[in-house]
């Protein structure tokens, strides 16, 4: 089975959030771009099932500028993945999940893989909007908030659990697939010295999309920290009473979130 | 200049999602009215739940009764629902902020062409395009985006538009057959759900209130205190990586970076530290209250109310209040 899973670089969690010079965008200056969060999940998913399926192959793909793209291909290639394609292309296209959904899928529909596993959502900017757009650039039907996806090859399909507002789903799915996977439910490998030496010097191959895929007419226009809260308003009080009489009526009357 | 919206709408169990009255309520925002918003409905039970929107006051309620709309996954109301934005020529499709809307804003997006923006809090038509606000990095910072182009596809946050007012006309209801739907779209099967567990309330990810406890419990028998306090505000139940760690409760209540994030009107965090990973999955919630025996503990810098004491006092008071002002 060929089996590709999508992931994005992103700043890393303890990153220090700040505006850049025009105030649009992450200043990226000095951030740590890394695999994380949800990609975690995918590509964990993407291991498992290969370890599953005889013969089974992950390519693993990402877009974006250099070296940050290379970086987190390197990062998956030292977890297992066999193979990496690097579709090079400008920060702010990678930013935008349309351009990013068509600049992925003019770098996968080539290989016709069985599965197309990605993150739920990139881990910066939660549009969430990639697995369901590569469903529709590649013809395929998708589903997301997706988690344990096991392959039935009886019936040819995917049988896996889908965490929405109901509750935990089942579904089975036919391949080929999209399929956008929940974090934190499995819990991903880490890398090992010597596979991570190994995947310094492995193979990257670099492609462009073409410039057909025109960016969609969206465009940042500020980028801001919220204002730092001033502190808790703290509720004085001498009796646990007390303290739930003053909150409940700060809730209702100041905060106005009770009825 | 104004856009007129097509509301794809999202039914559950046949009643319409609380989602979609909010996406109505953003569409007409970016409409400036709910005159210029056209409201999809598809499934068995569309006809009936249009009666819903009697004095919504929207433009029309397109019905499509077709049961593979029930059973099917997203991605066959977004073909549905790029079908009907391009016949009658909206210029905007706003979904509600459900896994569902999101899944479809994708979808309608690469299939109608329309420049997409997800997890919107704000809305505003700027000369001839559309401007949105949406939380980032977990709600630890904000983007503003400015959507031009004769297409915008907008899936809208949970509880971030209010819900219209029902005091205009009720609008025509306008029956059409189904799109024609790809195969390989109808090829997922839903077997089952699992529902959140019995009595559990609302799902944490779509929930108003969010009480979430943590290690501050010591154990899980004493767990209930906020389960209790969670009922009697009609909240879900939350908890940090400690709790679930430890398994006093299963790791889908966990909150944070490693698990669910949530922006509720109210969050309440019972015997929770506040450590970065815990607070990047609440931090957008609009009211953060903490309830903690240590004064410093980095929770009270995020939270707006502050009850520094014990929580084996505190909750059961706290519950025993807001029981007494809602029989009242
Ligand atoms: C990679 C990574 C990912 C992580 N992801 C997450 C995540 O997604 N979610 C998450 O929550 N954590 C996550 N963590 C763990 C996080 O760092 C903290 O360890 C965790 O959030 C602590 O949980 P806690 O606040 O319940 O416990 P503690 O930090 O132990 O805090 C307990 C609090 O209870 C208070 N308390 C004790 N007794 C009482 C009493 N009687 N009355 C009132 N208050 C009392 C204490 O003062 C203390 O502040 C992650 C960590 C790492 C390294």
């Amino acid at each position: 089975m060929e089996i590709v899973v999508c992931v994005k670089p992103v700043p890393e969690a303890e990153t220090r959030l700040r505006p850049d010079a025009a105030g649009t965008a992450l200043d990226p200056e000095g951030v740590k771009y890394v695999l994380a969060g949800y990609d975690e999940s995918a590509v964990e998913q993407a291991l498992l099932l290969r370890e599953s399926i005889p013969g089974s192959r992950v390519h693993v793909v990402a877009c974006g500028p250099a070296p940050r793209t290379e970086e987190v291909l390197r990062a998956a290639l030292a977890l297992g993945c066999d193979v990496a394609t690097w579709v090079d292309v400008p920060a702010a296209s990678a930013d935008e999940p349309l351009s990013a959904a068509r600049a992925l899928a003019s770098a996968i529909s080539p290989h016709s893989p069985d599965l197309v596993l990605c993150g739920k959502q990139a881990g910066d900017n939660e549009a969430g909007v990639v697995p369901a757009a590569l469903g529709e650039l590649l013809g395929v039907p998708d589903l997301s908030y997706v988690l344990d996806v096991r392959w039935n090859a009886g019936a040819s399909r995917f049988s896996l659990k889908r965490a929405s507002e109901a509750g935990l789903e089942s579904w089975t799915v036919p391949a080929p697939c999209v399929l956008g996977l929940q974090q934190a439910w499995n819990d991903p490998r880490t890398a090992k010295l010597p596979a991570i030496l190994k995947s310094r010097k492995a193979p990257i191959a670099r492609v462009t999309p073409p410039s057909a895929a025109a960016d969609p007419a969206s465009s940042p226009r500020r980028f801001e920290l919220p204002p730092p809260r001033t502190g808790a308003k703290m509720i004085e009080y001498k009796t646990a009473d007390e303290a739930a009489t003053r909150l409940v009526r700060a809730l209702r009357e100041e905060a106005k979130v009770l009825p | 200049m104004t856009r007129t919206a097509l509301v794809v709408g999202e039914l559950s169990q046949g009643r319409l999602a609380g989602a979609t009255h909010e996406a109505i309520g953003a569409a007409a925002i970016v409409s400036g009215s709910p005159a210029g918003v056209s409201v999809l409905l598809a499934g068995r039970s569309a006809r009936t739940a249009a009666g819903e929107l009697a004095r919504s006051g929207v433009a029309r309620v397109v019905v499509v009764e077709d049961p593979r709309f029930d059973a099917g996954p997203p991605a066959v109301l977004a073909v549905q629902a790029a079908a009907t934005a391009a016949r009658i020529g909206v210029g905007v499709v706003v979904v509600g902020g459900t896994t569902f809307g999101r899944e479809i804003a994708g979808r309608v997006a690469a299939r109608w062409d329309g420049a997409v923006a997800t997890g919107v809090t704000e809305v505003a038509p700027e000369g001839e395009s559309v401007r949105v606000r949406r939380p980032v990095f977990g709600g630890r910072a904000t983007e503003t985006r400015v959507l031009g182009g004769p297409r915008v596809v907008l899936a809208i946050r949970p509880h971030a538009f209010p819900t219209p007012a029902s005091d205009g006309p009720t609008p025509p209801i306008e029956v059409v057959p189904a799109a024609d739907l790809p195969a390989p779209l109808l090829g997922p099967i839903r077997t089952g759900v699992e529902s959140a567990a019995a009595g559990a309330g609302p799902g944490l990810s779509d929930a108003a209130i969010v009480v979430s406890g943590g290690r501050g419990l010591r154990g899980p028998e004493n767990f209930h205190l906020v389960e209790e306090l969670a009922a009697s505000l009609g909240a879900a139940v939350g908890a940090s990586r400690a709790v679930t760690d430890a398994g006093w409760r299963p790791g889908s209540l966990q909150v944070g970076q490693t698990g669910k994030a949530v922006s509720p009107q109210l969050y309440i965090a019972v015997g929770i530290s506040g450590a970065i990973q815990h607070l990047v999955g609440m931090v957008s919630s609009r009211v953060i209250v903490a309830i903690n025996s240590d004064a410093s503990a980095p929770i009270f810098r995020v939270a707006d109310y502050g009850v520094v004491g014990d929580l084996f006092e505190i909750v059961p008071a706290l519950t025993a209040e807001i029981r007494r002002v809602r029989a009242t």
